[in-house]
């Protein structure tokens, strides 16, 4: 530890007990990247985080925010790592207002937990980011983490209407409110959605929501050739009808979750569809795709309700975070393309795996433009993994894409940025960070162009 | 101006023809749909992103205050260039570039009238879901300026929900391209930043929008209340019932009675307030979502319930909303738009409020609003020409903005902060927000040029501001 931060611990304890500040091997756990941090503390209110900050500020320490750690793999490694700041005891619903459809929720709850609260009043966030049963709110918001059913509902940017945060230097601010339209002032939520707590930290939330819709159904069909799938991908695209999700599987990935899905040797490429709604509309819709993935050649088609459905949604989310146990030994990539480019880049990534001989899982959200690829490379060399990707994301960004390495062993993520070339806006950005954080005090180095 | 040479520079980028430094002509640019009004010191006519470019640099290298201007339709005096300078007039600007159906994007440029686009797009089977009433007159640029909602963004989410990218010419004249046609660009989310900006983070040029099919079915309703409380109460029954409409709108007997003097749509003047209520999607429950809806209509105190059985009688539903900010203008010559939210069970309440307020201040105040977001309009009538009438007018409208705060809400839903509320924004924010507002203000526009003197109140104390 600097010799500057030499009395941060006691100054730290004083704010929220001895017993919530981990020094030294009690720090272990939370390194990021590879990067350990000298102090670990688990403030337990948004004024104790406030004051912690506050505190780390004055030693010129840096601090870099910990949710559920599902997605701290995300970004580069950071350029400096001090004091870990973990939200999990900022663990309370503020307000669930039923009536008027909206949640406000403190960073370290759970996303699941949090649904088992609003489910009891049959209301839902329609957020099903990977890992759901681990994510927390403040990580799926500074992440921007989304699933399969962003197809109807969208993503965080969608659904927060509110946040409550606290800037590098300790100062508590709020943006938006509880109601559902606001343009008081500028839209910062958007600026702290996806922000990786480059500009602050996010200690509370507040979210729109939905009624439970009365039934879900999840239609499964699998496929020869990728195009069979594509097909019907395109088919639903031009038609009126309204999945809920539209999540295709390259072979490993459908092997991956066969079990789940209740398929015996599957093969080829899965489709799977949820359909959401009121019976009506529901049954219409199994049948219609029922009809459409006969129509297409699949080759074997399974329906799928309630409990059943939901585990199989869960098993496909969670595909890529299963595989492996450490980054060491894992790579995931998130790639961003126009819709109608979708399935080609599941192609390529899943091509990349096949050439390379690595196991792997490829799945993509078909009708959002959303491909996320893992692969075990736990023998391959940094050369054939480096250019792998980089060859996969020169294909995504001349489709004006991207590819984000969301997990990675750090060596490779050294040599291959996180998050690819720098937007043309880079300088608008670089000054928002100088703007926030002047003395680079907060997760510096994590986020594009050097933030 | 601050130098003809300024205005000799802007007729060498535009052309001669484009631009105007004198005359009556510049004052039609010196205000909008607000109260205001300050006389620009030119008007440039702009037709593509480099003509835009070359304005705004122009500008930023002499320092002179530019503003984008669009239709002038908003409410907040967001095109009012309070500090001089040149309003730069994006209405030539009016193409559709690509309408990409097979990713469900279109590129647009700013000038083109909201209510345009959607009637390219509906041949096609789509459409463009942000639907503000005035959309027949306000531009998407316009849109993009103030984060437009509309009636239907009840079920489908305000003008941010729906724009994925945009070219902007920043304030110091570079251009950059923000999102685009792929989801989930890395770095910060500059294109939700922007949107909803006023126009004082720079113009924008072109916008990358998210279009849809248009949808299999649709149901319209009309409500007839003989209380204005159980049209209210309606309002979050619906949601109650685990139900999303399209739209859940409402008007009031004053509103009702001056639409139906203007345009005749066929609504009943006795009663005290109608909801129009849509549904849409998938055709096979809409008659069942309609039928009960009409039962919770019926079991909150509706005295009856239409359903519009075809196409026309739903355009004369529609067209009375629409039209009803017009027509109210048939009452009194001017009014004053409070555009307040809360959440939407304290409807009924603040409500009632509001028309303690209009007995207080002994003003009209009728209400024509998106009910189903909360989103109130209580509209304060009055002259113009009577002083002592406009000092009341803001008393009241600021009363009412302080009743929707109090009650969980917020001071503006949809018209924005532009010069009207300024003040109000403490009401809302501390300092410490407002100051965290600054700085995304200072990253995109260091030297204050981009429609200065808008959104933010005075600092506090002089350190405020740093
Ligand atoms: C009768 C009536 C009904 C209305 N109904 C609604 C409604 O239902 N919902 C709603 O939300 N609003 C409504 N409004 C308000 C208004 O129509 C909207 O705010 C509309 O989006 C403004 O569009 P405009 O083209 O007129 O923009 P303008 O008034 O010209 O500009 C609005 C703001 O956007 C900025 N701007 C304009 N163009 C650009 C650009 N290219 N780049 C960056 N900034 C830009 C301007 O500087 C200004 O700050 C209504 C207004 C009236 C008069």
């Amino acid at each position: 530890m600097p010799h500057e931060l030499d009395d941060l611990p006691q100054r730290l304890s004083g704010i929220m007990g001895g017993e919530q500040v981990r020094e030294g091997t009690a720090a272990s756990g939370f390194s990021v990247d590879g990067a350990e941090p000298s102090l670990v503390v688990h403030p337990g209110s948004q004024e104790e985080v406030e004051a912690a900050v506050v505190a780390c500020g004055k030693a010129g320490a840096v601090v870099v925010p910990w949710g559920g750690g599902t997605a701290i793999g995300l970004g580069n490694p950071p350029s400096r790592l001090d004091v870990v700041v973990c939200l999990d005891r900022l663990a309370r619903i503020v307000e669930f207002d039923e009536a008027n459809l909206n949640v406000s929720a403190e960073a370290g709850v759970r996303l699941a937990d949090l649904q088992a609260v609003l489910a009891g009043k049959h209301e839902f966030l329609p957020l099903d980011p990977p890992q759901a049963d681990r994510v927390t709110v403040g990580g799926l918001v500074a992440t921007n983490s989304s699933g399969p059913s962003r197809l109807h509902y969208g993503t965080a940017r969608d659904w927060v209407l509110g946040l409550r945060v606290v800037l590098p230097y300790g100062e508590r601010i709020r943006c938006g409110g509880k109601v559902v339209k606001n343009v008081s002032g500028y839209d910062m939520n958007k600026l702290f959605i996806g922000s990786l707590g480059t500009l602050g930290i996010v200690t509370e939330a507040t979210f729109k929501l939905l009624p439970v819709p009365a039934m879900r159904v999840t239609i499964v069909g699998l496929f020869r050739e990728l195009a069979q799938a594509a097909a019907v991908v395109a088919c639903t695209l031009e038609s009126q009808l309204l999945p809920e999700a539209l999540e295709a599987l390259d072979s490993q990935a459908l092997g991956a979750v066969a079990s789940a899905i209740g398929l015996t040797d599957p093969s080829g490429y899965g489709l799977a569809i949820a359909v959401a709604g009121s019976r009506e509309t529901v049954e219409r819709q199994v049948r219609d795709f029922t009809r459409l993935l006969a129509e297409s050649q699949a080759t074997a088609t399974t329906t799928l309700g309630g409990a059943q459905g939901a585990a199989a949604w869960q098993a496909i989310g969670d595909v890529q975070a299963r595989m492996g146990v450490t980054s060491e030994e894992r790579v995931v990539v998130k790639i961003a393309v126009p819709i109608g480019k979708t399935l080609e880049l599941l192609s390529s990534a899943e091509r990349l795996a096949r050439h390379n001989g690595w196991r792997g899982a490829v799945t993509a959200h078909a009708g959002s433009g959303i491909v996320r690829a893992g692969y075990l490379v736990g023998g391959a060399t940094l050369e054939s993994l480096r250019d792998g990707l980089r060859a996969l994301r020169g294909q995504a960004e001349s489709a004006e894409g991207s590819l984000v390495v969301e997990t990675a062993p750090a060596a490779l993520k050294c040599s291959l940025d996180a998050w690819g070339k720098p937007p043309e806006a880079a300088e608008v950005m670089r000054r928002l960070k100088v703007e926030f954080d002047p003395r680079g005090l907060v997760s510096p180095g994590r986020f594009l162009a050097g933030i | 101006m601050a130098s003809s040479k300024l205005a000799e520079d802007l007729r060498g980028i535009v052309g001669k023809a484009n631009v105007l430094d004198a005359g009556v002509g510049l004052h039609l640019y010196g205000y909008d749909a607000y109260l205001e009004e300050r006389r620009p010191d030119a008007v440039v006519f702009v037709h593509s992103t480099d003509e835009v470019a070359g304005v705004v640099r122009a500008c930023h290298e002499r320092g002179v205050p530019f503003v984008a201007r669009g239709g002038g339709t908003n409410l907040s005096g967001g095109t009012i260039p309070v500090k001089g300078g040149v309003v730069i007039e994006t209405i030539r600007m009016n193409k559709i570039l690509e309408i990409d159906r097979a990713n469900l994007r279109a590129r647009v440029q700013p000038g083109m009238f909201n209510l345009e686009f959607g009637n390219a797009l509906a041949p096609l089977g789509y459409q463009y879901l942000p639907d503000p009433a005035s959309q027949k007159a306000a531009t998407l640029g316009g849109n993009v300026g103030e984060n437009s909602g509309g009636p239907h963004c009840l079920k489908y989410g305000v003008t941010t929900n729906h724009v994925f990218g945009l070219t902007v010419v920043l304030p110091d004249g570079e251009v950059a391209h923000l999102g685009g046609k792929a989801p989930d660009a890395p770095g910060y989310d500059l294109t939700g930043t922007f949107v909803g900006g006023e126009g004082t983070l720079g113009i924008c040029t072109e916008i990358v929008a998210r279009i849809v099919r248009l949808p299999e079915g649709v149901k319209t309703l009309l409500a007839i209340y003989d209380r204005i409380e159980d049209g209210g109460e309606t309002v979050s029954a619906i949601v109650a019932a685990g139900m999303v409409p399209a739209t859940l709108e409402m008007m009031d007997q004053l509103v009702i009675q001056a639409v139906e003097q203007s345009m005749k749509c066929g609504l009943p003047l006795d009663c005290a307030t109608v909801l129009i209520i849509e549904v849409d999607g998938l055709a096979d429950d809409l008659e069942q979502q309609a039928q009960t809806i009409a039962d919770l209509c019926r079991k909150h105190g509706a005295r009856e319930v239409r359903v519009a059985e075809n196409d026309a009688e739903r355009a004369a539903l529609w067209a009375g909303r629409r039209g009803a900010f017009g027509a109210v203008a048939r009452i009194t010559p001017s009014y004053l738009v409070c555009d307040g939210t809360v959440p939407r069970t304290a409807l009924p309440t603040v409500l009632r409020k509001v028309a303690e307020v209009s007995r207080k201040y002994d003003l009209m105040i009728p209400n024509v609003f998106h009910a189903g977001d909360g989103n109130l309009h209580p509209l304060i009538l009055f002259d113009w020409r009577n002083a002592e009438q406009k000092v009341r007018v803001m008393k009241a409208g600021m009363e009412i903005l302080e009743l929707c705060v109090q009650m969980g809400g917020t001071i503006s839903g949809e018209h924005g902060v532009g010069i009207e509320k300024m003040d109000a924004m403490r009401l809302v924010f501390s300092e410490a927000d407002i100051r965290a507002q600054l700085k995304v203000k200072r990253a995109f526009d260091r030297r204050d040029l981009s429609n200065p003197g808008k959104m933010f109140p005075a600092p506090r104390e002089a350190t405020d501001a740093a």
